[in-house]
C-alpha cells in the first residue's frame, strides 16, 4: 500500500506504469487471439468429426400383398392408416390412398429393402371382405403378382441409459417449406448475418428491458446449433460470449446451408421416457408417424412451433398451447408469402392431427423391441447399435402384435372380474411365433403394453407346470415297441423317496384317482399320476435329452420335471412348442431378419436354420395327443372358441397353489405362449384352463390361425382301436376310435366285440371296410 | 358325432388311397418293426419307408403336382419362386435364397419353395441347410414323389459337399427307385 503511494508519485514511474498497462493490454490481446485460435481450431475440428448419433433403426416386417392374400379391403386400409399413409380424395404423392367401397388406389413409398428397392408405385387393388382380388398398375393394363409396402419403423437402439435419437436428413431432401419456416420463425436473418445479429440482440435487449426479465432469446440459428453441439447449457455470461464467438467462427469455415442441415438434424424436438427425440426427421415420424416429405404445412408449423420448448410445447400434453402457437406459425408463413391466403384458410382450419402417444418411437412395442435388442447384442458391439445409424429389419407382424395386445388387455379384467380379483392384481405376458420359419411375430411383457420396463415375455422364468408333459409323452412315444398312445396307465398313488431322504407324493391337481387309461387320454387330462409313472419308466435323462432337443437345455435332473419343475420365459416355452409345431424342426426364435448400414448396405441376413432333431412320427402321435387336450381334455373350453372343423393342439400348465397360469399351443401357422400370473408369485386360484387358455384360444381365433394338417406322415398308419379292451376293433365294435401308430406298432389282436376277432391279419379291417 | 364319423371315414379312404405301398407291405408278414429314432437321420416322413433298394410297387398315383404351378401356390410365391429361379441361373444364390424366404413367409408349407431353397443353400455351401431343407420339403410333400425324388437328389449332393459318400450313394439310390418307379407307372 505504502509502495504504491510512493510510486505514483515519482514521473518516471509513471511511464513505467503507462508502459506496463500497454503491455499488459498486449498481453491480453495476444491472450484473446491465442483463445480465439484455439477456439477456432476447436470449433473446426469438432464441426468436421461431427458424427451424428444414430441410433439403429427397428423396421417390423413389411406387408406383403398379392392376389388371393387373406387380407380384406378394409383391413389393408387399417394397415395403410398404421403405416401412416394419409387418405385424399387424389392420390398426392407416395404416402397416400384413395378409398372406394371395394378399390384402394394407393401410392405406395419407395423403399429400400436388404434384398432390393421396392420403386414408387401407384396402384389400384381390388378385392372385398374376403381377400385382395386384382392389384393393377394405375394407368396402364399391368398387373401385379406382389407388392411389398415400406416397413413400420417401430423404435430404435438408443443407449440404455437414455439418449439421442434421431433419424438424418439430407437438407435437399426436406420440403423447402421447412427449412423456410425454420428461418422465419427463428431467425429471419439467417442468410445475411455473421453468426450473431446485432441487430437481434437490441431487439431481444429492448424487449426484456420492457418486460423486466427474459421474455425474448437473441439467439442465432448458428449460436443455437453451436450451443447445442459444443456448450452446456449453463448461463453464464462467459459461456455467452463463447457462444456468440464460436457463432462467428463457425460461420467461417461452414456453409450457411450446411449450419442450416446440421440444425435441423440437432434441435431438440420432444422427449420419450430416457430417450431424446433429436432433428426433424424422427420429430416426423415420432408426431405424425410418417417420413418429413409427405408432411403438410400445417404439420410442419407444428414442428416449428415444438422448437421453442419441446416439453413446454409438447403437443400431446398441451395441444391448445401448441395449436395457439402453429396457427400463429402459419400466419406468419401467409404473410412473408409462404402460403397462399387459400392455403392459409385451408391449414389453419386443420385439427392439430398429432398421432396418439410412441407412434415412430419404441414405446410402441417395447417388449418386442427388448427381444431385438438382446439378439443385436451378441452381433454387434453397443456404440455401433447406438450411434451408426444402422438398420434393423426385424420379424415383427404388427397386425399379430396388436391382436396380442389387444387379448391381454381385454381378457385379464375379465377373468380379474370372474375370479374377484382386485383390478390390477394378474400381470400376463405371451409370444408369437410362426410355425415354419421360428420367427417371433409378437411379443407381450405385461399388460401395461406400451410399458418398456420388466418384460416378462424374456425375464419371467415360472415353472412351467404341465407344460412339459408332451415333452416327456414324446419321449415315452420314440420307442414304438413299448409306448403308443394306445399303452395303459395306471393312475395309482406314487411316493418316490429322494436323495435328501425327503418322500415325494405327487396328487391329481382334482385330487382324485382315475383307474386305468390309454396314455393319450392321460396327457389329454392332464393326470399327474400316470404322468409321473410314466416319467419314471421312460426316466429323467431321456426327457431331459428331448427338452434339449427342443431347444431348451437347462432341465435339471430330478423326477419332479415330469410335472414341470423347470422354470421357464414364455419365449422359452414358445421355442420348444415350435418345434413340436413344426414336426420336429427346431428352429431358433429369431426376431431379426437383416441389418444394414446407413447406407442400406446389406451388413448380415439370417436365414432360416432348420434343423431336424425331433423325429416326425412320434412328434405327430404327440401332436394328436394335445389336440386331444383341447377337443375333451383340460382345455375344452377353447373348443367354444375357435373355429369349428379346424384343429389345433395345446396344452394347459397349472404350478402348485396355482401360481401359473399356463397355455400353449399350435395350428398351422401360429404358435402362442401366454402366461398369467403375479409378479410378486402369490397363488392366482387360477387354472390353466381358467387363465392363459381364455387368452390364447380367442388370441388364435382373432389371428385366424389356421387349423392344422390332418395328413399324417408317411410312417404312420390309423388303427381302429375299442377303448375298453384297447385292440383292434371293426364294425363290430360299437365305441370303436380310431388312433395313430407309427407303422407297425398297432396292436396286432382283435377286441372280444371285432367281427374278425378270429383273423391273424391285422389290418383285415381296413380291406373289409374298401371292398364292401 | 355324425360328423366325427364321415370325417373319420374320409380319413381311411384318403389313408387307403395314399398308403399304397404301405398296405403292400403290411400284408407281407410283419414283425412289429422297431421304428427307431434314427431312422428319421435318413429322412424322416419318407414315402419310401423301406430299405433303399427295396423298389417300391408302381403304384397308380394320385394327382400329385409335379411342379410349384401345379401346388396351388399363390400368383405372390410364384412370382417370387420364379425371381429366385432367375437369380439362381445368373448365379445370385443368396438372392434367391431371400426371395424364397419371403415366399415361406406367404406360403410357409409348399414343398416346392422349400425344395428350391434347400438348392439355394447348396449352391452357398450349406449343405447341412440344404439336407434339413430338402427333408423339410419331403415332409411337407405327403409322398409326391416327383418332390421326393429331387429332395434325395439334393441330399445326395448335400452329402457329397460334406465328404459322405456312402450316404450320398444311399441317397441318389432312393432318388433312382422312385424315378425307375416313376417310369413305369402309366
Amino acid at each position: 500500500m505504502a509502495r504504491s503511494r510512493k510510486t505514483s508519485r515519482d514521473p518516471d514511474l509513471r511511464r513505467w506504469l503507462l508502459t506496463g498497462t500497454l503491455v499488459a493490454l498486449g498481453l491480453a490481446l495476444l491472450a484473446f487471439a491465442v483463445y480465439l485460435l484455439r477456439l477456432d481450431a476447436e470449433v473446426q475440428r469438432e464441426f468436421a468429426a461431427v458424427r451424428w448419433v444414430l441410433p439403429a433403426q427397428v423396421y417390423a416386417a413389411p406387408l406383403e400383398i398379392y392376389p388371393g392374400a387373406p387380407l380384406s379391403i378394409g383391413d389393408l386400409r387399417r394397415e395403410l392408416d398404421r403405416l401412416g399413409y394419409r387418405e385424399a380424395s387424389e392420390l398426392l404423392g407416395p404416402g397416400t390412398y384413395v378409398a372406394a367401397r371395394n378399390d384402394l388406389r394407393i401410392d405406395t413409398r419407395r423403399f429400400a429393402f436388404w434384398d432390393g428397392v421396392q420403386e414408387e408405385n401407384r396402384i389400384e387393388v381390388r378385392g372385398d371382405a374376403q381377400g385382395i382380388g386384382t392389384i393393377r398398375v394405375l394407368g396402364s393394363t399391368q398387373t401385379l403378382d406382389l407388392v411389398r409396402f415400406d416397413p413400420l419403423l417401430i423404435g430404435s437402439i438408443y443407449p440404455s441409459h437414455g439418449g439421442e435419437d434421431r433419424v438424418l436428413v439430407r437438407l435437399n431432401e426436406v420440403p423447402p417449406l421447412l427449412p423456410q419456416t425454420v428461418i422465419l420463425v427463428e431467425d429471419r436473418n439467417f442468410y445475411r448475418h455473421i453468426g450473431v445479429s446485432l441487430r437481434g440482440i437490441l431487439r431481444a435487449a429492448l424487449a426484456n428491458l420492457r418486460a423486466g426479465h427474459t421474455v425474448q432469446g437473441a439467439s442465432t440459428i448458428t449460436q443455437q446449433l453451436v450451443r447445442n453441439f459444443f456448450l452446456t447449457p449453463a448461463q453464464t455470461l462467459h459461456r455467452k460470449l463463447r457462444e456468440a464467438l464460436m457463432a462467428i467462427l463457425l460461420e467461417r469455415h461452414v456453409s450457411k446451408n450446411e449450419i442450416l442441415e446440421a440444425y435441423l438434424n440437432e434441435v431438440a424436438l420432444g422427449q420419450d421416457g430416457p430417450r431424446a427425440i433429436h432433428g426433424f426427421g424422427l420429430a416426423s415420424h415420432f408426431y405424425f408417424n410418417k417420413p418429413l416429405n409427405e408432411l403438410q404445412p400445417h404439420e410442419i408449423a407444428t414442428l416449428v412451433a415444438i422448437v421453442k420448448g419441446p416439453s413446454y410445447y409438447n403437443p400431446r400434453r398441451y395441444p391448445q398451447r401448441v395449436l395457439e402457437r402453429r396457427n400463429l406459425i402459419l400466419k406468419m408463413m401467409a404473410d412473408a408469402g409462404l402460403l397462399r391466403a387459400d392455403q392459409y384458410q385451408r391449414e389453419v382450419a386443420e385439427p392439430l392431427g398429432v398421432s396418439r402417444g410412441g407412434s415412430g418411437g419404441a414405446v410402441r412395442y417395447p417388449a418386442f423391441v427388448d427381444l431385438v435388442r438382446r439378439q443385436l447384442a451378441g452381433l454387434y458391439p453397443e456404440e455401433a447399435l447406438t450411434s451408426e445409424g444402422l438398420r434393423i429389419f426385424t420379424t415383427l407382424d404388427p397386425r399379430v402384435q396388436s391382436d396380442l395386445e389387444n387379448r391381454i388387455q381385454t381378457d385379464l379384467p375379465e377373468i380379474e372380474k370372474a375370479h374377484r380379483m382386485a383390478p390390477g392384481t394378474l400381470e400376463a405376458a405371451g409370444v408369437v411365433t410362426s410355425v415354419e420359419g421360428g420367427e417371433v411375430l409378437a411379443v407381450v411383457g405385461g399388460r401395461d403394453v406400451g410399458y418398456a420396463g420388466f418384460n416378462r415375455a424374456i425375464d419371467t422364468r415360472r415353472p412351467i407346470g404341465s407344460l412339459a408333459k408332451p415333452f416327456l409323452y414324446l419321449s415315452a412315444l420314440e420307442q414304438p415297441q413299448q409306448y403308443t398312445l394306445d399303452t395303459p396307465l395306471d393312475d395309482q398313488p406314487v411316493a418316490l423317496k429322494l436323495p435328501n431322504g425327503r418322500v415325494w407324493e405327487p396328487k391329481n391337481y382334482d385330487r382324485q384317482l382315475h383307474g386305468q387309461m390309454p396314455l393319450y387320454q392321460a396327457l389329454a387330462h392332464s393326470y399327474n399320476l400316470p404322468t409321473v409313472r410314466l416319467g419314471l419308466n421312460v426316466g429323467v435323462d431321456r426327457v431331459r435329452d428331448t427338452f434339449a432337443r427342443a431347444g431348451f437345455d437347462d432341465v435339471p435332473a430330478v423326477p419332479s420335471i415330469f410335472l414341470g419343475a423347470i422354470d421357464m420365459s414364455p419365449l422359452d416355452v414358445a421355442q420348444i412348442y415350435s418345434t413340436l409345431a413344426a414336426g420336429g424342426f427346431r428352429t431358433p426364435l429369431l426376431a431379426i431378419r437383416a441389418v444394414l448400414t446407413q447406407e442400406g448396405k446389406p451388413l448380415s441376413r439370417y436365414p432360416f436354420k432348420i434343423e431336424r432333431t425331433l423325429p416326425e412320427g412320434p412328434v405327430y402321435l404327440t401332436t394328436w395327443a394335445m389336440e386331444q387336450v383341447i377337443a375333451q381334455g383340460t382345455a375344452r373350453w377353447a373348443s367354444s372358441v375357435l373355429p369349428p372343423g379346424q384343429v389345433y393342439a395345446g396344452k394347459t400348465g397349472t404350478t402348485e397353489d396355482f401360481r401359473d397360469s399356463w397355455f400353449a399351443g399350435f395350428g398351422a401357422d401360429r404358435v402362442a405362449a401366454i402366461w398369467v400370473g403375479r409378479d410378486d408369485n402369490k397363488p392366482t386360484g387360477l387354472e390353466g384352463a381358467t387363465g392363459a387358455l381364455r387368452i390364447w384360444a380367442r388370441l388364435m381365433r382373432d389371428l385366424h390361425a389356421r387349423g392344422l394338417d390332418p395328413t399324417p406322415p408317411a410312417d404312420v398308419e390309423d388303427a381302429l382301436i375299442d377303448p375298453a379292451s384297447g385292440l383292434l376293433a371293426d364294425a363290430g365294435c360299437a365305441d370303436a376310435q380310431a388312433l395313430p401308430f407309427l407303422r407297425g406298432s398297432a396292436p396286432q389282436q382283435y377286441a372280444p366285440c371285432a367281427n374278425a376277432a378270429q383273423s391273424s391279419s391285422p389290418l383285415n379291417w381296413f380291406e373289409k371296410l374298401f371292398k364292401k | 358325432m355324425r360328423r366325427k364319423f364321415s370325417a373319420l371315414a374320409l380319413a381311411l379312404l384318403l389313408a387307403a388311397c395314399a398308403t399304397e405301398q404301405g398296405r403292400v407291405s403290411t400284408t407281407t408278414v410283419q414283425p412289429p418293426v422297431t421304428t427307431t429314432p434314427d431312422a428319421g437321420a435318413i429322412l424322416p416322413g419318407a414315402g419310401i419307408v423301406g430299405a433303399p433298394g427295396i423298389t417300391r410297387p408302381s403304384p397308380a398315383l394320385p394327382n400329385y403336382p409335379k411342379s410349384i404351378q401345379d401346388s396351388g401356390a399363390t400368383p405372390g410365391v410364384l412370382a417370387l419362386y420364379r425371381q429366385a429361379q432367375e437369380a439362381r441361373a445368373a448365379g445370385h444364390a443368396d438372392q434367391a435364397e431371400a426371395a424364397l424366404e419371403r415366399a415361406l413367409h406367404l406360403d410357409p408349407r409348399n414343398p416346392f419353395v422349400w425344395q428350391a431353397l434347400a438348392d439355394a443353400h447348396l449352391a452357398l455351401n450349406q449343405a447341412d441347410q440344404a439336407e434339413a431343407a430338402a427333408q423339410k420339403s419331403t415332409s411337407l410333400a405327403h409322398g409326391n414323389p416327383y418332390v421326393e425324388a429331387g429332395n434325395w437328389r439334393l441330399i445326395a449332393a448335400a452329402r457329397q459337399a460334406r465328404g459322405d459318400s456312402d450316404g450320398a450313394l444311399q441317397a441318389q439310390a432312393r432318388a433312382d427307385d422312385i424315378a425307375r418307379a416313376l417310369a413305369k407307372t402309366p
